[in-house]
Parts: C-alpha cells; structure tokens; sequence
C-alpha cells in the first residue's frame, strides 16, 4: 500500500458510486440464483430421498464431495468447459447449497411429530395433503435454518467469483489487491458483510411472517 | 347424527410369524360404545387402527352398517369415520378453528357452513369461543383433548375410533373429560369404539367392554357382566380383586330393591341418600356413620331402606342373574 495514503479514500467512493451500486445488484443477483437454483434441485432431491430412504447415503456422500472441494479449485477445473461465465459461477455456487438445503429438508420433515402426521392420515388426508399441509409447514423453521446458512456461504463464495470475472463486490477485493489500494478493498470486504447481514436479516424476518404459530405461548 | 354398527368377523393381522390379531368376531350396536380393554401388547390398538384401514388386516371382514370397508377407499373411509388418539395430534401450524375445520374442508363444505359447525362444536364442548383463534401450544391438555374431540366430530361421523384420549392427562381432568364425553354420546347417539388399559375407565365407559389377550378376544360382555361372571382366571385378574366393589359402583340405590319393610321413623339418624347415589358411596355411608341401614330418599318421598346385609348379599353375588 503506497504510503501516506488514507485507509479510505471518501472521493473515490464518491465517484465510484454508480459502480458500487451496479457491483451489489450483481452480487445480489448472483446469490438470489443460486440459492433459489438450489433450492429447486434440494427439494427434487429431498423428495426422491423422503420416497426411497436408500438414496439418502448417497445423495449426502456426493453433495457432500461437492463441499468439500475448495471453490478456487473447482472454478478453475469448471472454465475449460464453461468459460469465464456467470453459468460456471452459478454452476459451482449452486454445488455448494445442496449438502445444507438437502439436510435440513429432509431432517425437518422427518422430525414431524409421528401424532400429527398418524392423526392427519386417521383423518383422510391424501399422502400429497400431508405433504403440503402439515409436513412442509411444520419443517419450515428447520428448512429456513438451512436457507440462512446457504444464503450467507454463498454471499461469502460470489466474491470468490470475481477471479473468474464475475464476483459482485469481490470485483473491488480484486482491484485492491492488484492495485494496491485500500478503498475499494474495503468497499468489498465490509459490502459483502453488510450484504451478509442484511440478507440474514430479511429471511428472519420473512420466516417470522410464515410461521405465525412459532411466536405465540 | 346418529350411529352405525360395526361388525368385525375373523380379523386377522399377522406380521410375519406373529399373530397380532386373532380371529377378532364381535358386533358393536348402533349408539353404543365399546371398549377393547388389555394390557399393552394384546392387539387392542392393532384392531382398532384396521377399522380405518390405517392397518390392513391379513384377513376376515369389517363391516360398518353392513358395508364391507376393505372394499371402499380408504381416504374416503376415514374422512366419515371420527378418530381421536391419545397425544391428540393437533396440527400445531393450525389455530383451534382451523384443525376442528379439518375433515369438513377436506369434504368441500361451504365457508359459512364449516363456520357455523366449528362454533356450534366449541359450544358442545364447552370452549370459549375466543379460543377459536388459538394455537395448539396456547392450550392446557384438557382443551387440547377437547378440541380433538371436536375435530374427530366435526363432520357428523356416525362411528369414532378414539385410542386412550384420555390417558394422557390427570386423573381430575381425566375424570371430567369422561363424564363430558359420555353425555356428549348419549346427546348425539353414535358409535364409539375406544381403547384403553385401564379397567376402570372401560367399566365407567362400556356399554360392552371386550377384553383382549395376545391378540384374542377373551370375553366380551356389558361391564356389570364382565365383574360379576369374568370368563377365566385373567380376565377374573385383570378386572382386579376388588370387582365386587367395583360392581357396587355400577348400581345406583334407586335401581335396586329396597328393604320397604323397615319404617322410616327407625331410621332417626340414619344417613339418608338420593336414589342417584351409588351403592358402592351408599356402602361407604353405612360404614363412616356405623349404621346398619339408610333412607333412600327421593325429594320428601320415603323410597325404602338399605341395609348392610343385602349390601353384603350383592357382594358375595347371590343376587347374580
């Protein structure tokens, strides 16, 4: 860092605005597909496993696989046959949803009271009803559990995209460090906490609104 | 509303080698209830869950009002018959209005109609209409039973399968719930088929009571019948060493016959009692005031006495039909 620099230099922040506010749409935009993307493919899966246990073990071994791998790693092995795109970006944040979502699918909907799911039956609701009516529902606290945290790793990986031109605000992370200068680094760093906590935020409060029943005694 | 009968012949369940249910023959009159009473692991519940085929039978047949009920749907089936469990099963995600609305909404029931029968049942069963609002979580244990038998009733089913709805709360309240319950059957007529282990409360409950045995029927009789003539030693063990008493307890003084040749005018400090005292509470009168004989009293009307002696006489089983 050049010396007798400021920390943060408040006029390029200023002139950089418009810059900054397009960088967080993308991020966001990247983070909202990613985690909706992986909710669709948790919840086919999920419903393939709720169906036939079996497939359990093998569902979480490969999703899990899919966690493990550093994501650096992964981009890199992805780009010879996805290019630099938001496809391969998307590609690798989606992987990383899956072992979360898929858990605390499945996980919520078994942890359903056997009372409440053998008096729903006793009472003539079609396995399809109990399904909608009473177990998703009744899993939605477990189910948005894994939302947060989804939603919060996968805010922390788009920065990691920028490498591959993509990244929301990991693209003034980039900028930098290449150019040595601490504004912008510090516009994506303390941006994407903010973005972090805001988005956490909102899926509790929106979780709230859909389970009424969680607040009252 | 009123009830159907229920006839089971030879059900059967058998889980691999073993023999769950046996052969299970009994019928169940319209407006009655029965009690499949035995301790745990005698196959009681096993039956009662084949009624709405939540368990299929391996064999033999139920018939409600003469319909075989292995040939219907059982979605269809269960929606007309009622069924209440022991931990209630109330949707916690759903207020009281909206679980006792449960099977009407499943049967398309109008809004109007589906709000008229949520608040006439909350009156029935004696809740404030301002719970309606509440959530399962927001309830003591006896509204939560209540309101499960509400749900169980919403729809008018003229049969209810309850599997021990009581057994999960205290004695006091277990007690009241009873009482409600039974003055609810008897106001609205219909079938009930009822599961328990405790004795007790199938001699309180039963018009008959069937007691089961790994997986037989062992004897199947009105309670008065089960007490005074048990079938065999387990039945005679089950129902307990004090089913004389227990049997007193079945009589009211104003249902038996009374000594009318002892003047009341000997009966000076006597206890007196109304005809609907019991004659088990009759028998422990006579015992705490040392007397030997009381006034059944009806109003100012001198009914006639009871003594110790046809007490003991009704103990011992000499009046036994």
């Amino acid at each position: 860092m050049t010396p007798n620099e400021p920390l943060v230099r408040w006029d390029w922040l200023a002139s950089h605005a418009g810059e900054i506010g397009f960088r967080v749409g993308e991020h966001l935009e990247l983070t909202a597909i990613a985690v909706a993307v992986g909710l669709v493919v948790a919840f086919a899966l999920s419903f393939a496993v709720l169906r036939i246990p079996r497939l359990y073990p093998p569902v979480t071994t490969v999703t899990g696989i899919l966690y493990t791998i550093p994501s650096l790693a992964l981009f890199a092995f992805l780009v010879p046959y996805t290019g630099l795109s938001v496809l391969t970006a998307e590609i690798g944040l989606v992987s990383y949803t899956l072992l979360i979502l898929i858990r605390n699918i499945v996980n919520g909907i078994r942890s359903v009271p056997s009372d409440v799911r053998d008096a729903a039956q006793g009472m003539g609701y079609t396995p399809r009803q109990i399904l909608w009516r009473i177990e998703l529902p009744l899993a939605l606290a477990v189910i948005f559990a894994g939302i947060r945290i989804a939603t919060i790793t996968t805010i922390g990986l788009v920065t990691v995209t920028a490498l591959i031109g993509e990244g929301g605000l990991g693209y003034f992370i980039l900028l930098g460090m290449q150019e040595l200068f601490s504004t912008p680094l510090l516009v994506g760093a303390v941006g994407s906490i903010l973005f972090a906590i805001a988005a956490d935020s909102a899926l509790v409060l929106l979780q709230r609104a859909l389970t009424p029943w969680a607040r009252v005694r | 509303m009123s009830g159907a009968t229920v006839e089971l012949r030879g059900v059967t369940k058998r889980y691999g080698s073993t023999l769950a249910v046996d052969e299970l023959s009994f019928t169940v009159p319209a407006g009655r209830i029965c009690v499949l009473v035995g301790p745990s692991g005698c196959g009681k519940t096993t039956s009662l869950r084949m009624m709405n085929r939540l368990i299929e039978p391996t064999s033999g047949e139920i018939l409600i009002d003469g319909q075989n009920v292995l040939h219907e749907d059982p979605v269809a089936l269960r929606r007309r018959i009622g069924y209440v469990i022991q931990q209630v099963g109330l949707f916690p995600h759903e207020t009281v209005a909206a679980n006792i609305a449960t099977v009407p909404q499943l049967l398309g029931w109008s809004r109007d109609r589906i709000r008229a029968r949520v608040d006439e049942l909350l009156a029935l069963i004696g809740l404030d209409r301002n719970m309606k609002e509440r959530y399962p979580a927001q309830l003591s244990g006896g509204e939560r039973q209540r309101v499960g038998v509400a749900r169980a009733m919403a729809a008018e089913p003229p049969l209810m399968l309850m599997d021990e709805p009581f057994g999960a709360v205290d004695p006091i309240v277990r007690n009241r719930l009873q009482d409600e319950f039974l003055n609810l059957q008897r106001t609205l007529g219909i079938t009930v088929i009822f599961v328990t282990h405790d004795i007790d409360e199938a001699i309180k409950l039963g018009d008959r009571v069937a007691v089961m045995r790994t997986g037989k029927l062992v004897q199947y009789s009105p309670p008065a019948e089960l007490l005074a003539h048990p079938a065999d030693d387990f039945v005679a063990q089950f129902v307990g060493h004090d089913r004389a008493l227990k049997r007193l307890g079945l009589l009211t003084v104003g249902g038996i016959e009374l000594d009318r040749t002892i003047d009341r005018s000997r009966l000076g400090a006597a206890p007196t009692l109304s005809p609907s005292t019991s004659v088990r509470d009759a028998l422990a009168a006579l015992l705490v005031a040392d007397a030997r004989a009381a006034a059944v009293v009806d109003g100012s009307n001198y009914l006639g006495a009871i003594t110790l002696p046809a007490i003991g006489r009704m103990l011992r089983g000499d009046d036994a039909k």
